[in-house]
This record gives structure tokens, C-alpha cells and sequence, in this order.
């Protein structure tokens, strides 16, 4: 069953305020053009694509942030735009990129607020909304630090409290922004690591903005890679990630071998020291 | 605060706080200068100041944890979106007019500094939802810009106006309590405890807004109904203190970083303990007010500075580790 539904998606941000530029409509610069996929329940979901491809603007656009200029975006066969602010909070939890706060909330504190549109007619939660709490912060491994300030904590440890919070939402759909970016090698891995657990033990459809591309061949089970200029590839990880296919839309020459069953891809740059060898004959790991 | 709040330990310390303010309240209608008989202390002469000073105290803190959080900006106060000069400049107005009726007690000064107040509100709202629904930047700025517009006709209207007439605003500007009728104390208390009720009411929404209006939508607030109950709210009750007492500064602006300092950023406990101690804070301030330089007054603003701003730092110092925001 297909829990997220994208047809004929457009979008496009305005140029400046109406008044300002004084004309009746209002000009748009086009970011998502005639974008359609359908995303199965329980899959994990990578988008992929250069810098103003539209990959959080898509994301804004499937979590209500933002409403399309056309076409439609269904979340569990419901129109996205009949849900309440709520009834969409209990479908699709969001962890953007990272923000810290004004005020010095502890990691407790921070995750209970993901069920306040539950809370009880004082504004208190209830013993419920306390072990789903609980449970997201087992389940990240952030409840020995339940009682910190979110600023006292590294950025690795925030990533995955922000992923808490989301948990504490109970939904079915999970979206992340660039959920590694900043992050050393061992807390990349980890918040992927638990990113696929939570696919493979509660059935979440995970969908995660990335610019790691060997991340996401690792993890991911289907890709969308969107282009600049509003095109796109949506298929198996494996189909939509090749040299060729990177070259065209990031405009970067890739060397690409196999580890096991595993493709990755080395990004080369001008000067790379072997570039003048491996230019010559791309994807070399094919000919041994 | 190293576990969650509940409603039993809100309802202790709300009602503890509650007890020291009518103590404070009690032993403040007792000091004074001048001998009045026990009697008349508490009817005509002490306590309906008394009483004027808790209300606005209450109305200035509160207002003042709201506007940090919609603005999530540690340096707002109920003053920053252009409510004080607008305040000022109908006060002026209202001066330099020389009306001399009264309205339910109130002289002209109130009421134009009231509907002055709003009316400012009302378009550094407008201006900020032009610039973009949910961006506070642009609220902010057109605030700081009304802010210095106004704030130049109100130094345009004084260098033209008769010395008489600039002593009473410059007092006015100052932030200053007078005796009031009761009738007054009573629509101003009303108008107070109303709106604190209903800030309550959506102080677990403000939690969530703290983290930006796009999280807490994510989160399943809504975050367009919650943004303008605080703000309705927020800038009436500044309004009704400002109407009252003039320009009274730094009540909003520290007694909710204070009360944050010692107990938590959660606005559920934060929003009625910075009411109750912004009032205990202005009844004790204006108190010494009255005292200090008897038989003469000093304008309650300048007590408040002077020992608010000494005692803010100690609280700083000492509680910093604490907070998120300035440690890192």
C-alpha cells in the first residue's frame, strides 16, 4: 500500500511581494515541476540532488509546511490538505535541519512536546504520553541525558534527540533534512543505523534528505534524485544511482567499485591526484 | 528541574508564590511616612496602590514571557513592538490638548495612551504579517522602526509644548502609580487575570513555538491561532498597565529571564509565577517609591532599574550554568 502519494507536483517560490513588484499575479520561481511518485508503507526513502534542486521545499511540501502550486500530495490515501494541523502531527513527524533554541529546555522536555496536541484538558501529558516518551529516548539512546539542557549536548547526541521527539510523535511517516550533515563518520552511521531500525522493527517509512550518496546506496531501498533543472529519477537505490546518472545531475565525474554487494562512488575533482588515470576509463572496477 | 513539571508541583508553587504576594501586599499597605489611622490604610489611602501596583507588575511580566517566546528573542519585553510610544504619544497628545473630562474615573491621558498603545500594536502587526507571516524578523524591525518614528514625534511634541505640560509627560513617560478609584482597580484586575487565564491556557503551545513556528506546526500546534491568541493577549494587558501607570520599564524585560533563571524555561510554570512575582517585584518597588524621598515621590521606573538591574546581575551570575542561551 502506498502511504505517501506524489502526482503532477509543481511548486515555485515568489519573486518578492506582490505590492512590491506591482503587478496583479505574482511571478514564480519554478523549483518542482510535474514531480510524481508514490512511496510503499515501510520503506525508506532517500532524496538526493544538488544544492536548490527543491529537496527541502519538497519536504516542507509533504509535511503541510507548504501547499502546492498544483497537483496533489496524498498521505495515507487522504488528501494532504484535508488534514487538520494535528491529524497530520499524528501522521508525518519532521526533523529539520538543525536549529537550537532561545531558552534552555532539557532533552525531557523537548521530546514531551511532541505529544502536546495530547495533553489533558490542564495542559498536562498523561501516563501514556510519559512511556511513549520514555520509549523514544531508549530507542535513541538518549535517556541518560534526559535531564541536560539541549545546548550542553554535542551535535551527534542533539541529531538523535530531535529524532527522539520525532518518535514521540508516534507516526507512520518519518522525514528527515539532512539528518547527518555536521556529524563525524561513527554518528553518520548511527543515525542511519537507527533510522533502519526503526524501519525494520516498527514498520516506519523513513524519508531522509542526503547529500551522502553512499549513505544512502547503503541504506536506502528507493532514491529520489532530483535535478536542478526539474528533473528527477525515482527508482530503486540501486537503478538510480550510476556514474552516468550523477555526472548529469551534480555535474561531478564519479569513480565507482563495488564493495561486496555494495556500489560506492568516489567523487573526482580536477585535481584528484589519480584523476588523469581513472578519467580515462570511468567505472574501472568493471573490467577486472 | 531535572524532571518534569507536573500539576501538583505547579499548583504548590503558584499557590506558595501567592502567599508571599499577599504578604508582601499586607505588609506594603502598612509602611509609609505619612500617620493615617489602621483603618484608612487599607480602604482609601494605602492599598488601592498597593493593589494598582500588583496588577500592572503582573500584566508587564507576563506580557513580557510572551513576547520572548513568539519573538524567541531573550532582549524582548512588552515594550519592544512599538507599545510604549504609542502609549507616549497619545499621552502627549492627550496633554497638549488640555481635554479635561474623565471616563469611568480615567483622565484623558489613560485612555488616548491606551487606544495609542493598541493602535500601534494594531500596525506593527500589519506591517510585520506584510512582510511575512512567520517570520519574526520583520515584526521586530518594523517594531524598532515605529518605535523611533514615534518616539521622535513625542520629542517634537514636548520641545513645542509649555513647560508645565512636559514636566506632567515627562513624569507620565516615567512610569508612575497615583490612587485610584476602586472601580478602576477593579476593570484592571479583571482585564488582567483574564488574559493571564488565557495565556495559561496556551502556555504548552508556546513551548512548542519556542522552537520556531515550523517545528511546532510539525508538531501538531496550531500555530497561526496560538501566535495571535499570545499576541491579542499579550498587547491588551500591556496596554491596560500602561494606561494606568505610564511607561514602567524593566519589570517585563527581567522578571521573566529571573523567574526562568531559577525555575525552567516551561511556559506553564513560567507564565503564572513571572505574573505573581512581577507583581510582588512592583508592589515592593513602588513601596520604596513612595518612601525614599518622602515627603516628595519618586517615579516608580527609576526604583525599578536601580534595584532590579543589581539584582538581575547577581541572579545571572549565579544561575548561568544553568540556562542554555548564553553557556553553551
Amino acid at each position: 500500500m502506498s502511504i505517501i502519494e506524489v502526482s503532477h507536483l509543481s511548486f515555485g517560490y515568489p519573486v518578492g511581494p506582490r505590492f512590491a513588484t506591482g503587478r496583479k499575479t505574482e511571478t514564480h520561481v519554478e523549483v518542482l515541476r510535474d514531480l510524481s511518485f508514490e512511496v510503499m508503507a515501510g520503506t525508506f526513502l532517500v532524496i538526493a540532488g544538488p544544492n536548490g534542486a527543491g529537496k527541502t521545499t519538497l519536504l516542507n511540501l509533504l509535511c503541510g509546511s507548504l501547499a502546492p502550486k498544483s497537483g496533489s500530495i496524498r498521505i495515507d490515501t487522504a488528501a494532504i490538505e484535508s488534514y487538520s494541523t494535528e491529524a497530520l502531527a499524528a501522521k508525518v513527524a519532521v526533523v529539520r535541519q538543525e536549529f537550537v533554541p532561545v531558552f534552555g529546555f532539557s532533552v525531557i522536555e523537548m521530546a514531551m512536546m511532541a505529544r502536546t496536541p495530547y495533553y489533558g484538558q490542564m495542559g498536562f501529558e498523561s501516563k501514556d504520553d510519559r512511556d511513549i516518551v520514555n520509549e523514544a529516548l531508549e530507542a535513541t539512546d538518549t535517556s541518560q541525558f534526559a535531564s541536560r539542557t539541549l545546548a550542553s549536548l554535542s551535535g551527534g547526541e542533539r541529531q538523535r534527540v530531535f529524532i527522539a521527539r520525532a518518535l514521540a510523535q508516534s507516526t507512520a511517516i518519518l522525514l528527515l533534512d539532512e539528518p547527518t550533515s555536521f556529524l563525524d563518520l561513527k554518528h553518520q552511521v548511527g543515525i542511519y543505523d537507527l533510522l533502519k531500525r526503526m524501519q525494520l522493527e516498527k514498520g516506519k517509512t523513513i524519508v531522509a534528505i542526503t547529500h551522502d550518496i553512499n549513505l544512502a546506496a547503503q541504506y536506502a531501498d528507493v532514491t529520489l534524485l532530483l535535478g536542478a533543472d526539474g528533473s528527477y529519477q525515482y527508482g530503486r537505490t540501486k537503478d538510480v544511482f550510476s556514474t552516468e546518472q550523477i555526472e548529469k545531475v551534480f555535474g561531478v565525474r564519479t569513480f565507482s567499485g563495488k564493495v561486496g554487494q555494495e556500489k560506492f562512488f568516489i567523487p573526482l575533482g580536477k585535481f584528484a591526484k589519480d584523476s588523469a588515470q581513472i578519467n580515462g576509463k570511468p567505472d574501472s572496477s568493471r573490467q577486472k | 528541574m531535572n524532571e518534569l513539571l507536573t500539576a501538583k508541583k505547579l499548583l504548590v508553587r503558584v499557590a506558595s508564590a501567592l502567599v508571599v504576594l499577599a504578604a508582601v501586599m499586607f505588609v506594603c499597605s502598612l509602611i509609609g511616612t505619612r500617620n493615617v489611622p489602621l483603618k484608612a490604610v487599607f480602604v482609601p489611602v494605602r492599598l488601592p496602590r498597593v493593589i494598582l501596583a500588583a496588577i500592572v507588575g503582573a500584566a508587564l511580566a507576563c506580557s513580557g514571557v510572551v513576547f520572548q517566546a513568539l519573538l524567541r528573542n531573550p532582549l524582548a519585553d512588552p515594550y519592544i513592538l512599538g507599545i510604549s510610544s504609542g502609549a507616549g504619544l497619545g499621552a502627549i497628545i492627550a496633554v497638549i490638548s488640555g481635554f479635561s473630562w474623565t471616563l469611568w474615573g480615567r483622565s484623558p491621558i489613560a485612555v488616548f495612551a491606551f487606544a495609542g498603545a493598541l493602535g500601534t500594536v494594531w500596525l506593527v502587526w500589519f506591517i510585520g504579517r506584510v512582510t511575512g507571516k512567520s517570520h519574526v524578523t520583520g515584526l521586530l524591525l518594523a517594531g524598532v522602526v515605529v518605535n523611533a518614528f514615534f518616539s521622535a514625534l513625542i520629542m517634537f511634541l514636548t520641545s513645542v509644548a509649555k513647560s508645565q505640560q512636559v514636566y506632567a509627560t515627562i513624569f507620565w513617560l516615567m512610569g508612575n502609580m497615583t490612587e485610584e478609584d476602586f472601580l478602576v482597580l477593579w476593570l484592571g484586575a479583571g482585564c488582567v487575570a483574564a488574559g493571564m487565564l488565557m495565556l495559561f491556557y496556551i502556555s504548552p503551545q508556546l513551548n512548542a513555538i519556542s522552537f520556531g513556528e515550523d517545528d511546532a506546526r510539525s508538531m501538531g500546534v496550531n500555530t497561526a491561532r496560538t501566535r495571535t491568541i499570545a499576541f491579542a493577549v499579550a498587547a491588551l494587558i500591556t496596554a491596560v498597565a500602561v494606561s494606568l501607570s505610564g511607561l514602567i520599564g524593566f519589570v517585563g524585560l527581567v522578571v521573566p529571564h529571573a523567574v526562568r533563571l531559577v525555575f525552567g524555561p516551561d511556559h506553564r510554570q513560567l507564565l503564572p509565577l513571572s505574573g505573581i512575582v512581577g507583581a510582588i517585584f512592583l508592589v515592593a518597588a513602588d513601596t520604596l517609591a513612595r518612601i525614599i524621598v518622602a515627603p516628595a515621590q519618586l517615579p516608580v521606573g527609576v526604583v525599578t532599574a536601580i534595584v532590579g538591574g543589581p539584582f538581575f546581575l547577581v541572579l545571572l551570575v549565579k544561575h548561568t550554568h544553568k540556562v542554555g542561551w548564553l553557556s553553551k
